[in-house]
């Protein structure tokens, strides 16, 4: 269990993170989400102790990072896959992380088999590819068994059947009791991903909710083209919905679902070319989200 | 808000942490390029000793009596230690140029432990090398030099090499640990390997531009300078061998204890 509190964090003059507080629970998939520079990065990294926030707090199990004794068998986080030494090798790099814990050679081993760089193990990172270095980075996350993982932006550089292999392995990890918090800039990664997802933008919360409760906030309109169009309009505003016309052409129809609406053409003997239900997609719904909070604090920095 | 006192966990072992250092610094390939540095410039100290008893061997009497003696404390070592230094700071200033200074204070959150572990690794590094490279290049002086008498032979009888071996060592072992510190204050190989670059090689050379009395007041307390004031060797300089050994203490206590306080207030 992760515990974010009013969690502040200035350089400067600029206010990185702004009162954030969120949680990540056990026992399901986190999506931490926001754009570039949102301070998502931050917040990990204030988490495992690397930052000191300004003010507020980040609690693992209750307790801050510093104070676990023991800190590989209950959290693992691969913040930056470039961050290894490139003269290393794959077995290496982990052994450097594992001795201190004394966590032995057949678990490393296992791990980076179970990575899929068993035979590269005793290759230099070095020339490893980024996707190579996001898998090796989940073994070192991997390493003590913890019970919180977090993986910050953990498919950057990963191929489709990569990608796939993350969402498979995060979703068995919560499954089987574990908090998993994964952050990302890209929503329909999320999507197929989280259970619950934690939207931050300029460093504040946006939102913080389910998967599901978010995929019901898809704003849902009916695209109606008509050579009569005008008429159409009025008829449908004479009934109650609300009609934009759309820059590329066709009415975009709110207030009235597509059979009320080709029942009234029918009525009033209008054709109707094409009549399409839409529904926002989550990365619309994010976008808006994300762009809102931009441009609110745009706003408040030009007054 | 509250927040849980810290509870009192199953802790790191410090034993287990020192080891995790150890394989850091055995497993980085430029400190073995390092080491292999030191190992050649003491080759190269030890031919430019030979070339010097050779010169010294055609001198005319006068000359000889007035000869620079064939001492690899000053032939060798300086330059060793600088390339021992560079281990010591490299130890720390690499994972901040690679970025793998936070995966390590992920593991071991503590960051003073971390410091702590590091100092035990390059202290033990930097004491055996000491010993090895002053050892080995003084007892090939002592063999160039067979029974040439002072002043081209620094030591009357070859047992009074010892102190001034240890001298060194000793040396070396402050170079690379002021080198630690301040790698981990300034976290950048190169400002590292300047100031220690400045400290062994650079400001002891130019000392000798300062007046006579203000130069011995100055030289006296520069790092290479005093391993042969540790040893109570014969020389110029105005320190105690117990004076010498608490002016190098200074100079690590003071070089790791900034190190502690910039890697502990600093962000990583």
């Amino acid at each position: 269990m992760i515990d974010v509190r009013e969690l502040t964090k200035r350089y400067g003059s600029t206010l990185a993170l702004d009162g954030l507080s969120f949680q990540a629970r056990p026992g399901r998939v986190t999506g931490f989400l926001g754009p570039n520079g949102a301070g998502k990065s931050t917040t990990l990294r204030v988490i495992v102790g690397l930052h000191r926030p300004t003010s507020g707090v980040a609690l693992v199990n209750g307790r801050r990072y510093a104070d676990i004794g023991r800190p590989l068998h209950e959290v693992g986080a691969l913040l930056d896959a470039g961050a290894v030494h490139p003269g290393r090798t794959a077995y290496d790099q982990l052994a450097c992380l594992a001795r201190g814990h004394r966590i032995g050679s057949s678990r490393i081993t296992t791990l980076l088999e179970h990575v899929g760089l068993g035979a590269v193990a005793h290759q230099r990172v070095g020339g490893f590819s980024l996707g190579m270095r996001q898998r090796l980075g989940i073994a070192a996350a991997l390493l003590g068994d913890p019970g919180i993982v977090l993986l910050d932006e953990p498919v950057n550089g990963l191929d489709a059947e990569g990608i796939r292999w993350v969402r498979d392995l995060m979703g068995t990890l919560a499954s089987q009791g574990r908090t998993v918090l994964l952050s990302s800039h890209v929503m329909s990664e999320m999507a197929l991903i989280a259970d619950h997802v934690v939207i931050i933008g300029r460093g504040r919360l946006i939102a913080e909710t389910s998967m599901e409760e978010l995929a019901g906030r898809f704003r849902r309109d009916t695209l109606v083209r008509s050579p009569r169009q005008g008429e159409l309009a009025a008829i449908l505003r004479g009934a109650g919905a609300s009609v934009a016309c759309e820059p590329q052409g066709g009415l975009a129809v709110t207030g009235a679902d597509p059979a009320t609406i080709g029942d009234l053409a029918a009525r009033h003997h209008i054709p109707i070319h094409e009549l399409t239900p839409r529904g926002a997609t989550l990365e619309d719904v994010y976008l808006d989200m994300t762009d809102q909070a931009a441009d609110h604090r745009a706003g408040g920095a030009s007054r | 808000m509250t927040v849980m006192p810290p509870a009192r966990e199953r802790a790191l072992s410090p034993k287990d942490v020192v080891a995790a250092e150890w394989l850091k610094l055995r497993t980085m390939r430029s400190a073995w390029w390092i080491w292999a540095g030191a190992a050649t410039y003491t080759l190269v100290g030890l031919a430019v000793i030979m070339m010097h008893i050779g010169s010294y061997d055609q001198a005319s009497p006068q000359e000889r009596a007035s000869f620079d003696s064939a001492d690899p404390a000053v032939a060798v070592m300086p330059i060793v230690a600088f390339f021992i230094g560079c281990l010591g700071a490299l130890a720390i200033t690499t994972e901040f140029s690679t970025g793998s200074i936070a995966p390590s204070l992920v593991a071991v959150p503590r960051r003073v432990t971390l410091l702590a572990a590091k100092t035990v690794v390059v202290a033990c590094v930097a004491f055996a090398s000491g010993v090895l490279f002053a050892g080995l290049s003084q007892l090939a002086a002592l063999l160039l030099l067979g029974d040439r008498p002072p002043p081209v032979n620094p030591w009357p009888h070859w047992s009074d090499a010892i102190p001034t071996a240890a001298g060194t060592a000793f040396t070396t072992l402050v170079t690379a640990l002021v080198a630690l510190g301040l790698g981990a204050l300034l976290r950048s190989a190169a400002a590292t390997v300047a100031v220690i670059g400045a400290l062994t090689v650079v400001v002891p050379s130019l000392a000798h531009l300062l007046p006579e009395a203000l130069h011995l007041r100055v030289a006296s307390v520069l790092i290479p300078n005093l391993a042969p004031q540790v040893a109570g060797a014969e020389s110029a300089y105005l320190l105690s061998p117990p004076v010498a050994i608490a002016v190098l203490t200074c100079y690590t206590v003071v070089a790791l204890a900034a190190g502690a306080l910039g890697l502990s207030r600093r962000d990583v």
